[in-house]
């Protein structure tokens, strides 16, 4: 029973993280139409510096080396954490957003993801190189002496607090005439431009806010896994959140919510715990990444705009008064349509 | 009726790009509360003169004066800022947002458009949407869309495309429009109707104009004053009967029967 819990718990904690990776991608993508190719880079830094954040110095002689050891209680490395991710979504963005073209965009995403994840691993001084950052303390856990299993159900709920609080953020802001505006980014970046909105702007903010709310996501991450190397946020990672904007529906955080359900939890993550099968190791990840991939297919076939499609705009409106104007207008154009 | 004060000034522009020269030289006024045409044949530089005095292009040379301030080298937007609107040769939408949604966007300098108000402070800029909604459904009122302002803009007629184009430049409350060829590809009771908008936001709002177009009954209806443009450069302006007089211009633009039959576009 125990067991069972746990095992639901830590399927609850990955569907949290997921969600949060998924709004963050969506305000990037989904509000300001940003192709990040890139998303698990800003997770990545998120989790390694909330980690050394977290961890006390590292000990000389032990071989393990990594920067900063700060011991910071939670909160802290959680802020840590999440501005790191939005000061290299802002640095990605500084190059990525100058140029008008959605390509030139994805492109450099790629390549600074690639940059940093060789320099992470390969630079055993930063975040110990490709062996990683273990032992990273969670956050209660010192303090509330729980069993495992039910120190990962008191994880899922602090989780989902954090999910809940971001997606309150995030729809705040798709309602906002600031979310507004980076819709009308997305839509026509010239004609936004031509009607006063520094579009350049209006993207970085995406492009940071993004960032900020993955890498609380990664935070969280290496809290509850305690540990993270490079193996663990490759390019394969970022196809995923990818999966689950699509299939759940982009421009609509139900969209994300439900997509991390089916992609990130139902589809990666509990495939993981699946016995494997004697000489084949890699037979169930590889069925994993086939059965996403088909997902994405079949949703891009058949419902492109994915389970939640975005929604059109509420406004409180007031009755118009003299209508019999307007309806003569409405017979003008279009009586005179061919 | 007409006031004698320049809002735009153009001196001088030049434009290359690789080796074809689009703008050699462009110089001309437009005067305050007119409509000014702005004419040529095809490839004369228009669309990039227009691209050069919205900041879209950046000239090799020349300057550009809006309203008594340089703005030569200004983005887009800075020049949408001091309330100079463009639209584009092709309507350009926002297609996946409501009509409405569409015109809302226009407002400048909105207080929900500031991070912190977006997320902490609505009740910051609630009143002042309210505000934009209501001015929204009037100008959708006027130019007849109101029946549409919630169908998505993609799902309009290209008639009502070019309506949509010019009742969000009108949301953004511009001093002057520059309008790219907004009658081309419409039928004629629309392009009347457009006509007939332009000249009403004249009166009544004091808006300034520069228009492309081709279609010279059009120019002649509805503009004071037309600016012929040549391979890059400006060949005459004055009054469209005054421009009818000039041999230079009919030979080089006002021939194949457009003087006379007022039919082309
Ligand atoms: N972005 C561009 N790149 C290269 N050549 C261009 C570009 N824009 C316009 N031109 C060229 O500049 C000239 C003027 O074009 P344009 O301003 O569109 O003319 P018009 O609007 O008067 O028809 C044409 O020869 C055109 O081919
Ligand atoms: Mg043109």
């Amino acid at each position: 029973m125990a067991i069972l819990i746990g095992y639901l718990a830590t399927l609850g904690v990955y569907f949290c993280i997921y969600n949060i990776f998924a709004i963050g991608l969506n305000i990037q993508f989904g509000y300001a139409g940003i192709l990040d190719f890139t998303v698990i880079t800003f997770m990545a830094i998120g989790a390694y510096m909330a980690g050394v954040g977290s961890l006390g110095p590292a000990q000389p002689g032990t071989e393990i080396y990594y920067i900063l050891g700060l011991s910071l209680p939670w909160p802290l490395a959680l802020i840590l954490g999440a501005v790191s991710a939005g000061v290299l979504g802002y640095l990605i963005g500084l190059i990525a957003l100058r140029r008008l073209r959605s390509d030139y965009l994805a492109i450099v995403t790629l390549a600074a993801g690639s940059i940093i994840y060789g320099l992470v691993g390969n630079n055993t001084k930063i975040f110990d190189g490709y062996e990683g950052l273990v032992g990273v303390p969670q956050p209660f856990n010192g303090v509330l002496n729980l069993s495992p299993n039910t120190y990962d159900l008191v994880f899922m709920i602090f989780a989902a607090v954090i999910m809940l609080l971001l997606w309150v953020l995030a729809n705040r802001l798709y309602k906002s005439p600031l979310g507004r505006a980076m819709r009308a980014t997305r839509e026509d970046l010239d004609v936004a431009e031509a009607f006063g909105k520094n579009t350049y702007r209006i993207r970085m903010m995406a492009m940071v806010i993004g960032a900020v709310f993955v890498g609380i996501g990664g935070v969280l991450t290496i809290w509850f896994i305690t540990a993270l190397a490079p193996a663990g946020w490759g390019t394969s990672e970022t196809f995923v959140v990818w999966a689950a904007l699509i299939v759940g529906g982009m421009g609509n955080n139900k969209g994300a919510v439900i997509g991390s359900f089916l992609v990130a939890v139902l589809f990666n993550e509990a495939t993981r715990f699946l016995p494997s099968i004697n000489g084949l190791p890699s037979l169930i990840p590889e069925i994993r990444n086939i059965c996403i991939g088909a997902l994405v297919i079949l949703t891009l076939r058949f419902r492109p705009q994915g389970v939640f499609p975005e929604r059109k705009a509420k406004f409180f409106e007031l009755p118009l008064t003299g209508r019999g104007r307007e309806r003569e207008h409405e017979v003008v154009v279009t009586g005179a349509e061919e | 009726m007409e006031q004698m004060k320049p809002i735009l000034s153009v001196a001088q522009l030049e434009k290359s790009f690789g080796g074809v020269q689009a703008v050699r030289g462009a110089e001309f006024e437009v005067l305050e509360g007119s409509i000014t045409a702005l004419i040529g044949p095809n490839g004369a530089g228009k669309s990039t003169v227009v691209n050069l005095i919205a900041g879209a292009l950046r000239p090799d040379a020349g300057q550009v004066h809006f309203r008594g301030v340089d703005i030569t080298g200004y983005k887009p937007h800075q020049v949408a800022g001091h309330g100079l609107i463009r639209t584009f040769q092709i309507s350009r939408e926002y297609p996946a947002m409501t009509v409405l949604e569409n015109l809302m966007v226009s407002p400048l300098g909105q207080t929900g458009e500031h991070l912190f108000s977006a997320l902490f402070r609505r009740g910051h800029y609630k009143s002042e949407e309210r505000e934009f909604v209501e001015k929204a459904i009037a100008i959708l009122d006027e130019f007849g869309l109101y029946g549409m302002r919630n169908e998505y803009a993609r799902n309009l007629s290209g008639g009502q495309k070019r309506l949509l184009e010019l009742a969000r430049a009108v949301m953004a409350d511009p001093k002057m429009l520059i309008l790219d060829e907004p009658m081309a590809g419409i039928n004629p009771a629309l392009i009347s109707r457009i006509g007939e908008h332009m000249l009403r936001l004249k009166e009544d709002n004091g808006y300034t104009f520069l228009m492309v177009e081709h279609n010279l009954d059009v120019v002649e209806r509805v503009c004071d004053h037309v600016v012929v443009l040549a391979v890059g450069r400006t060949l005459a302006q004055g009054t469209m009967s005054e421009l009818r007089q000039d041999a230079e211009v009919v030979s080089a633009y006002l021939t194949g029967g457009s003087v006379g039959a007022g039919t082309k576009g």
